[in-house]
């Protein structure tokens, strides 16, 4: 039986890397949050691939209010805020697809420490990482 | 009164004493600096040409030194992601031009490359600006010089201007009979040995002594090294492992075909590569020159000329080929490995009850505070096994301006005069852990946001937020406590053990 994977990046190497070598998934793509959420509701996934860092992201399309990130944990800066919703996007998308209740597994390729690791597991439910491109865990990591 | 007037003046005066002579050790430099660094950036903010220069020269040696460097490097990335995004039409570019402009002047060697990007998506005039721009270097391009004139006069007469693009003087030899030439040709050789051998023996420690021993420079390596790792060892090397081990494994297209797009599309990768080391010079120094100094970078390099080189046989199916490209990619997945394991301990302090106690001792110690009169300091029990990411000498030093801060300011009140140290955290959406240290004071004197952004950094105050800045946290004021009229914050992220979940089996969640 095919499994749809649905991949979640800024760019287009976990699609073409998934497609290469997840035989048996079925993989479709979203650059936002909001292309995500419209996939999801179009066709449920199994599972999710979600990138971490989306530095080519358009500003407008990033999940997280900037202004309330900077006065939060920035003291004002909004240039480090929006520095830090970049860098943290993949995070964020998760909690937003969360939200919408769409509580399918979740897969990242980062090296997260296990602490923030159980971190995740706690606010999103069920959250796997490996901590490179390797088809094998990726495999194992999707269930 | 008059007494308590003048040990609280004399208070206030050791207070800020104290904070401009921590604030000189800190930097290590002195007000010429920070002028040539003022006249820097003002040479930016009006779009100076020279202003990349300006920045450059700043003594590396000085924070401020080290601030230019590490905002051209952080911008140089940002400015070579554009020229890559706006080469290939991708979205992107505009924003990552724009992310350069705001961090600081861009390196006059992507003046070419930008320009040919904006020539090969139509923006003309925008080509030309540069065309000119990279002209007006001089001698410095005399290489490329007749490929960019004759790039920019294509563009035609509207945009090409020749008042700009004077020609260069030729190179020439003149009367040099063969025999001096060739004792010259000797001379030069011995010469360049002589030099070869003076570099090798200049080759500093590695990398992770001099990281040891300049903890004031492991913010911004750790920041190199996570660029490099992520853009050139993760999306480029780290995702064709498996099209390699396919390849290995006989023929098939589509792991060629992922592997082609990873490692020859796009930004070449030695130039990729190129861009990573010039960004740990810029940033760090000249001793930070890492192919000089590194073996594993060394070898990194090798690796990553011979992945260069292999793109013809690898189409081919060339058995010896595909064996190269193994090798080579194991030697990059060591070396990921490695920088991994050397930024692992960067920037972390265990902060529990006895580090605070006796920052506070330090501080009370302090002639200014031991004269302030002072009703009662608690200190809250801390959550166990606590570490921030700050180095303990900064979080001292934030934290000690902070705490003498508030005694002398509660020694200006009424009685009870009052502080209190507590600490907070809090899970983030991201996973990330934010650690709170509240000092709060009974001062009535009221103290809001904007007072602490305008605190000059040589008055303690400013001292802490810039301290906590460079460590990627913040300063703020808030509510105090019940009893206490308010609280400055610390604000920082929690340190995590190092290490991932590679060997773990994936886990069904708790919910």
């Amino acid at each position: 039986v095919t499994r749809r994977l649905l991949v979640i990046e800024d760019g287009t190497e976990y699609v073409e890397f998934a497609r290469a070598f997840l035989s048996g998934f079925a993989v479709e793509a979203a650059q936002s949050a909001a292309a995500a959420l419209d996939a999801l509701a179009a066709r449920p996934a199994d599972a999710l691939l979600i990138d971490l860092r989306f530095e080519r992201a358009a500003p407008e399309a990033l999940v997280g209010d900037a202004a309330e990130t900077a006065a939060r944990l920035f003291a004002g800066d909004r240039e480090r805020a929006e520095r830090y919703l970049m860098e943290q996007q993949g995070a964020l998308i998760l909690g937003a697809l969360r939200a919408a209740g769409h509580q399918q597994r979740a897969v990242f390729i980062h090296d997260f420490p296990p602490r923030r690791l159980e971190n995740l597991r706690r606010l999103y439910g069920d959250v796997v990482a490996i901590p490179s491109f390797d088809a094998a865990a990726l495999r194992a990591a999707l269930g | 009164m008059a007494s308590r007037a003048a040990a609280v003046a004399c208070a206030v005066a050791g207070a800020c004493l104290f904070a401009f002579a921590g604030a000189v050790a800190w930097t290590g430099c002195g007000t010429s600096t920070r002028r040539e660094w003022q006249r820097a950036r003002e040479a930016w903010q009006r779009h100076d040409p020279r202003a990349w220069q300006a920045w450059i020269a700043i003594d590396p040696g000085s924070v401020e030194g080290r601030d230019a460097r590490s905002r051209l490097a952080a911008a140089e990335l940002k400015y070579r992601r554009g020229i890559e995004l706006l080469r290939t039409g991708a979205p992107g570019a505009r924003e990552a031009l724009l992310d350069g402009t705001r961090l600081g002047p861009m390196d006059p060697a992507l003046y070419l490359p930008l320009a040919r990007a904006y020539r090969e998506r139509g923006f003309d005039e925008r080509a030309a600006e540069f065309y000119k721009k990279y002209l007006s270097l001089g001698p410095a391009v005399a290489v490329a010089r007749a490929e960019a004139q004759a790039e920019l006069a294509a563009l035609g007469p509207d945009v090409f201007q020749a008042d700009l693009v004077a020609p260069e003087p030729p190179f020439e030899i003149l009367g040099v009979a063969p025999g001096a030439l060739v004792a010259a040709l000797a001379a030069a050789l011995v010469a360049t040995l002589a030099l070869a051998l003076a570099a090798w023996r200049r080759r500093g420690p590695p990398l992770s002594a001099r990281a040891a021993a300049h903890p004031e420079l492991q913010p911004a390596l750790a920041y190199l090294v996570g660029c490099l790792r992520h853009e050139i060892l993760k999306h480029r090397i780290g995702a064709v492992g498996d099209a390699v081990a396919a390849l290995a494994r006989g023929g098939d297209p589509a792991a060629l075909a992922l592997l082609v797009e990873r490692l020859y599309r796009g930004e070449p990768l030695e130039a990729a590569w190129r861009g990573h080391l010039t960004s740990f010079v810029r940033a760090l120094g000249p001793d930070f020159a890492l192919l000089r100094n590194e073996r594993s970078f060394r070898a990194a390099d090798r690796a990553l000329r011979a992945i260069a080189r292999l793109e013809r046989p690898l189409a081919r199916g060339d058995g010896r080929a595909i064996a190269r490209l193994g090798r080579a990619f194991r030697t990059l997945r060591a070396f990921d490995g490695e920088l991994a394991a050397l930024t692992a301990g960067f920037a972390r302090t265990r902060l529990d009850g006895a580090l605070l106690a006796e920052l506070v001792r330090a501080v009370l110690g302090e002639p200014a505070c031991a004269q302030a009169p002072l009703d009662e300091l608690v200190i809250a029990p801390l959550a166990p096994d606590l570490a921030v990411e700050i180095y303990k000498i900064d979080l001292a030093i934030a934290v000690k301006n902070v705490v003498r801060n508030a005694i002398v300011a509660v020694g200006r009140g009424a009685a009870p005069r009052r502080v209190a140290l507590d600490v907070d955290v809090t899970v983030e959406p991201t996973g990330e852990e934010s650690v709170r240290i509240r000092v709060h004071d009974s001062a009535p004197e009221p103290l809001d946001a904007a007072e602490l952004a305008a605190a000059r950094v040589d008055r303690g105050l400013g001292l802490a937020r810039e301290t906590l800045r460079r460590a990627g946290g913040a300063l703020e004021v808030a509510p105090g406590a019940d009893g206490y009229a308010k609280a400055v914050v610390l604000r920082l992220f929690r340190a995590f053990d190092a290490g991932h979940v590679a060997s773990r089996p994936p886990l069904r969640a708790a919910s």
